[in-house]
């Protein structure tokens, strides 16, 4: 049964067709990849679904129901969670205090103390305890990153995105990152993930959505979506992929 | 459990404020009438920059300050001389009236950011000054203004007081309602920073498009914001028009409102409480020494002490002595503050 149902979505800015005629399910449980060269219109995808941008066409539904016009908080309160690539924590606030906007607002109707114990699971979750009083600017990268996903996580969502969380991380970073996202999906939460890091896709990716120029390309399991000769044309010109083997977590 | 926190320094402030009156009229006698004023006004400026901070915590830097103030200041003297009701029914029902204006600027107000939005506040300040100044002369005065009662009037009794006491009183009676309508605006800060509402309102200032992914609505938390901040002003503006007898457009919708409003919580340390009160008592205080040194060039060392103090002092008083106190500590602390400090 899928719980999030992509139908025909497009995005157009101006006479670029960012995203087009793109069409896909995710099952509920799953770990879904979208993978696809820079500029396939990843990105655009999840902000297409978390609502930071309408569509120009298509429908997207969240078990079930029609979402493309809702606005953001609307499309949190009902369980789709998403994690930037470009971390973008309130730098103001504690790493504790960042996580409580999630847990707070991410349901509606949650008490303060519900609130205080969803903050809790997701600093635990995340390891991130020790460093809960700690201004969110000081954190290094792989913290800022686990910082991501705690605030997401702290929403509640059934279906969580995360945007390259691997991106800038060491190898043994990433593994811990790799590690966690599993821990998640373990957890009964569906994960959608752009992800560059082939590798990182191969462990975790239950199924694979290749994308290219906006456009659906292949579907499927990793072996078989990379067997698929369009996927590694459609690689090719990217010389930096090719030493990305070598992280292998 | 963390209302109690604030209990304490909040009713300590309340004790000082309820004995200042006897206070000065004790030691300073006759003299204590002026003195009384001036604390009054300082009490004003405090309202006008804890309630404007009260905004400026969502992100809106907003010049509507004297739109919300003017408005409260006519709302009260139409409602004085057209309705058969008693005079204190404007007060409530100019902050009524300030909430409604807020929430329509709001409203029209939501996707501008920065200077986009001070200007459109700004324009709605000076498009309502031209509004109740084209209102018939019968009804709101026109560009003379009217003239508007006094809240109260006390009674001489030779036996049990001297003359310059009713002067005492007067000025008593308007200094409490002062006193009583920042408390409220206190009350409305420390909500705002105990609350919920502060995260939500933090989340909406720094990153208003992730506070949304991250499930705060966006909309409405300015819109509240908006409404707490222009209650107060609306019921200040309406006070003040009582105390100084008369309301005229220049004036009710003066841009010195708006700038007072902002530079003393700027000065006193913005999104917090304590700030804006620290400010408004500091600068009231700063300007009366400036004025009895220098006369009529005062506003010349006024704006010298706010030059300085935003170049050497950008997070304001509260905000220098925090950072100060927190370097102390992580000094001292040898080993990396790591720690759980919450």
């Amino acid at each position: 049964m899928p719980v999030l149902e992509v139908d025909a979505l497009a995005k157009r800015f101006g006479g670029l067709e960012a995203v087009a005629e793109l069409s896909f399910d995710v099952r509920e449980g799953e770990i879904f990849a979208i993978i696809g060269p820079n500029g396939a219109g990843k990105t655009t995808t999840l902000n297409l679904l978390s609502g930071l941008l309408r569509p120009s066409a298509g429908r997207i539904r969240l078990n079930g129901r029609e979402i493309q016009t809702l606005p953001s908080f609307e499309r949190t309160h009902l369980g789709l969670g998403r994690a930037f690539q470009v971390v973008q924590p309130f730098p103001e606030m504690t790493v504790r205090e960042n996580v409580q906007v999630g847990a707070l607002f991410g349901s509606p109707g949650t008490s303060r103390a519900e609130g205080e114990r969803r903050t809790d699971a997701a600093l635990e979750r995340t390891g991130l305890t020790a460093l809960a009083g700690q201004p969110a600017e000081e954190l290094t990268l792989l913290q800022e990153k686990r910082l991501e996903i705690a605030r997401a996580l702290a929403t509640q969502p059934t279906v969580l995105m995360l945007d390259e969380v691997m991106a800038g991380l060491r190898p043994a970073e990433a593994r811990q990152a790799v590690e966690l996202v599993r821990d998640v999906g373990q957890s009964g939460v569906t994960v959608v993930f752009i992800e560059h890091v082939m590798p990182v896709v191969r462990d975790l990716a239950d199924r694979v959505l290749v994308m290219d120029h906006g456009r659906f390309l292949a579907e499927g399991s990793y072996a078989g979506v990379t067997a698929d000769l369009a996927v590694i044309e459609a690689y090719l010109g990217t010389p930096d992929e090719a030493g990305e083997e070598e992280e292998a977590p | 459990m963390k209302l109690l926190r604030d209990a304490l320094p909040v009713g300590l402030f309340a004790l000082a404020l309820w004995l200042l009156p006897d206070l000065l009229r004790g030691t300073a006698g006759r003299a204590s009438v002026s003195y009384l004023s001036l604390v009054t006004n300082g009490l004003g400026l405090a309202v006008l920059a804890l309630s404007w901070d009260v905004l400026a915590r969502t992100g809106q830097l907003s010049l509507a300050h004297a739109a919300f103030y003017g408005t409260g200041a006519y709302v009260t003297t139409i409602v004085a001389r057209h309705l058969e009701l008693p005079l204190w029914v404007g007060i409530p029902a100019a902050g009524i009236v300030a909430v409604l204006l807020a929430l329509g600027l709001g409203a029209v107000t939501l996707r501008l950011r920065g200077i986009y939005f001070a200007i459109a506040t700004l324009a709605f300040s000076e498009v309502l000054k031209a509004f109740f100044r084209q209102l018939p002369t019968a009804f709101a005065g026109g560009s003379a203004g009217m003239n508007v009662a006094p809240l109260f009037r006390p009674v001489f009794e030779p036996e049990t007081m001297e003359r310059w006491e009713i002067a005492f009183f007067r000025n008593e009676a308007y200094y409490l309602l002062y006193a009583g309508l920042l408390l409220l605006t206190i009350g409305i800060s420390l909500w705002t920073r105990r609350s919920r509402l502060r995260p939500a309102f933090t989340a909406v200032r720094t990153n208003e498009q992730v506070a949304a992914v991250m499930g705060v609505r966006p909309a409405r938390t300015k819109l509240l914001a908006f409404a707490l901040s222009s209650l107060s002003v609306g019921m200040l503006g309406a006070i003040h028009a009582h105390r100084v007898g008369s309301v005229v457009p220049e004036g009710a919708f003066a841009v010195a409102t708006t700038v007072f409003a902002l530079v003393t919580p700027i000065f006193g340390g913005l999104y917090t409480t304590l700030g804006p009160i620290l400010g408004a008592g500091l600068l009231s205080a700063i300007e009366e020494a400036l004025k009895r040194n220098l006369s009529d060039g005062y506003l010349i060392g006024y704006g010298l002490v706010l030059v300085l103090s935003i170049l050497f002092m950008p997070r304001g008083i509260v905000g220098t002595v925090r950072n100060a106190a927190r370097r102390r500590r992580t000094t001292r602390e040898t080993a990396p503050a790591e720690g759980n400090r919450s």
